[in-house]
């Protein structure tokens, strides 16, 4: 399958500063490997490209709808509850659905937890979007800016 | 062995005369070496460490200018034609506007030389002036220290400072030593509502004979009351605090003790190796002197390793001889946890922090508090600890102002924090106090005394 890249995409990966080579990176190695999330057409995957974990939204024809990292290192999952919500994805290597669970993410020394889409099977961890450029983002900015 | 490592010029101690320095390195220590034709040789310690000395130049800030320049002419000499000049290699990041040259105390050691000779008052007039010399050169966001002598013993500091924000001053800290504050709080609230952002509060050391050195009497308790009627008004402050081997070297673990009980209300403490420019009792040898190196050694010894060497880093705006900063978080335990460390390399943009801290910590809760609104907090998340970052930090920072013994052209052209004088001018600080053994200013009273009454 080759990644290609919507307007939406591109946009948000200029704004983010994301390679069109990285992205189609993990869309390649995602379907090659089958590790992957999928819901209703659409597949999440992602890979650790040098310092940073790099994530691809895109459709069943490869087609990229967005795009986004975090530089923290996922860490492994950590039970908080005996019943924990599903999500609405399933682990395409387990054909189990995963659910909204919590893992630890490693910055610059500092381990902490943080919400994640656990596979219950296999116990991989991805971290959705809005929590990657939210409060992902604003821990990284905060070591960052404080490095000044 | 002796290598030398840099060549640069300084001032003869006795006739401020510009001369050639060279920086040489000898038994792991550097020193600046200078010759007057007149006067004679001088050899003066300015960093213990010479591969720490050479490695902070990785820090070096990307040169800048400043947005305009007052002093235009061929052949200038620096410092004689400050300024800022064409030479100048830095812009503003914050300027230093002197309200006063009286105090309501008469401090054995003030590098304001408050109290004496002459009384400069400036009207409001004037003071317009000067915040319109820092609107017309500085850009945005413009950040002014309202200094002196005392600027509390202005009844009219309020409107000052109404005035100054008004103009379209984007930051204004006072800095004072908390005297009225402690006694008034009332002034106190007037001064916060009138727009004051933070307090730049001397705070010398935890014992009354340390403020007997400093200040010559005691003032522990008005200091204490100072930052309790800080924390009523909800003022933040940063400590100022001068340090001396003679005098408090040995307080410092305790001093970043209390600021770590004393925040929200205390944001930060800024340690100020005395230089010797000013009212100050002695001249001074190498072993008066606290280096950087020194301080930091001391910081790390005296917190048992809670802060190393290590987590103070150059601004990265100034000359990288002239300050170091750090910024930590309090943990639940108590425990300082620092985000600075030297090992994440030098930064990529070169802004001053170190005098923008107000500016860039509202910056960096806007960050976060965007980042909040994906909830899932709770103990050992990242959120709490966002959470807790968003109050309880403390920058721990430090200066050595340069005075007629070590001073460099070389840190006074890269230099960032720039006193307003009456005549339209910007001037490096520590180059506007520094005087000569004999009492003579290139600046400070020199131009004062023409816009001061006699007395
Ligand atoms: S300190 Fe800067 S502005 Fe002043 S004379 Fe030297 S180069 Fe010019
Ligand atoms: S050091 Fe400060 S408080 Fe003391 S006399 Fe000078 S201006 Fe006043
Ligand atoms: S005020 Fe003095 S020590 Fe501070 S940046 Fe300027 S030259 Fe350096
Ligand atoms: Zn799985
Ligand atoms: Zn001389
Ligand atoms: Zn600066």
């Amino acid at each position: 399958m080759e990644a290609k890249f919507s307007a939406n995409a591109k946009d948000v990966m200029s704004k983010r500063g994301l390679k069109e080579a990285d992205i189609a990176d993990v869309v390649n190695t995602a379907e090659a490997s089958n590790r992957k999330l999928f819901k209703d057409g659409v597949n999440l995957a992602k890979k650790r490209i040098g310092e940073v974990t790099m994530y691809a939204v895109y459709d069943n024809n490869g087609e990229v709808q967005t795009a986004y990292s975090h530089r923290m290192v996922l860490g492994e999952p950590v039970k908080t509850t005996d019943e924990p919500d599903l999500s609405d994805w399933t682990c395409k290597h387990c054909n189990e659905r995963a659910v909204i669970g919590s893992a630890n993410m490693s910055y610059l020394g500092v381990t902490r937890t943080g919400p994640a889409i656990v596979c219950p099977k296999c116990s991989d961890v991805w971290i959705e979007e809005y929590l990657a450029t939210m409060t992902i983002a604003a821990a990284e900015g905060l070591f960052e800016k404080k490095k000044a | 062995m002796s290598e030398l490592i840099g060549e640069t010029e300084s001032l003869c101690p006795e006739c401020l005369k510009v001369i050639p320095a060279k920086k040489i390195a000898e038994n792991d220590n550097v020193y600046l070496e200078k010759t007057c034709p007149e006067h004679g040789h001088y050899k003066v310690l300015i960093w213990r460490g010479v591969d720490d000395y050479k490695r902070l130049s990785s820090y070096a800030p990307v040169p800048s200018k400043p947005e305009k320049v007052a002093v235009k002419k061929d052949n200038i000499v620096c410092p004689l034609d400050c300024g800022l000049c064409e030479e100048h290699r830095q812009h503003t990041c914050l300027v230093v506007l002197e309200v006063t040259s009286d105090c309501n105390l008469k401090c054995p050691i003030c590098f304001a030389s408050a109290n004496e000779r002459y009384h400069y008052n400036p009207s409001l007039d004037e003071i317009r002036k000067m915040y319109q010399t820092a609107l017309d050169n500085v850009g945005h966001p413009i950040c002014i220290q309202l200094s002196g002598g005392e600027p509390t013993i202005r009844d009219d500091l309020p409107e000052i400072v109404r005035m100054g924000k008004s103009m379209g001053i984007d930051f204004i800290e006072v800095n004072t030593n908390g005297y009225r504050f402690a006694n008034d709080i009332e002034y106190l609230r007037q001064v916060k509502e009138a727009g004051v952002d933070s307090l730049y509060f001397s705070f010398d050391g935890l014992t009354d004979d340390v403020y007997m050195k400093t200040c010559g009497r005691n003032m522990l308790d008005f200091k204490l009351k100072a930052i309790e009627n800080c924390r009523e008004v909800d003022m933040g402050v940063t400590l100022v605090t001068i340090v001396s081997p003679d005098i408090n070297l040995h307080q410092i673990g305790d001093l970043i003790k209390f600021a770590k009980k004393n925040i929200p209300t205390v944001k930060g403490i800024h340690f100020q190796p005395l230089s010797y420019f000013g009212r100050f009792p002695i001249i001074p040898k190498d072993e008066n002197r606290t280096v950087l190196p020194d301080l930091l050694k001391e910081i790390q010894r005296q917190t048992k390793g809670e802060l190393t060497v290590d987590n103070f880093i150059p601004t990265s705006c100034t000359n990288v001889h002239c300050d170091v900063k750090s910024m930590s978080v309090l943990m639940e335990d108590g425990s300082l946890f620092p985000l600075t460390h030297r090992a994440m390399g030098p930064p990529k943009d070169t802004c001053c922090v170190a005098t923008k801290t107000r500016q860039e910590i509202s910056d960096l809760w806007r960050y976060i508090d965007e980042g909040m609104e994906s909830g899932g907090g709770g103990e050992g998340t990242w959120d709490e600890f966002l959470q807790r970052a968003r109050t309880n930090y403390l920058t721990i920072s430090s200066m050595p102002f340069q005075d007629v013994w070590n001073v460099e052209t070389e840190r006074l052209r890269g230099c960032c924090i720039h006193t307003v004088t009456p005549d339209g001018r910007l001037i490096p600080f520590c180059l506007f106090n520094i005087n000569s053994v004999h009492g003579k200013t290139l600046y400070r009273h020199e131009i004062f005394e023409k816009y001061a009454t006699k007395g």
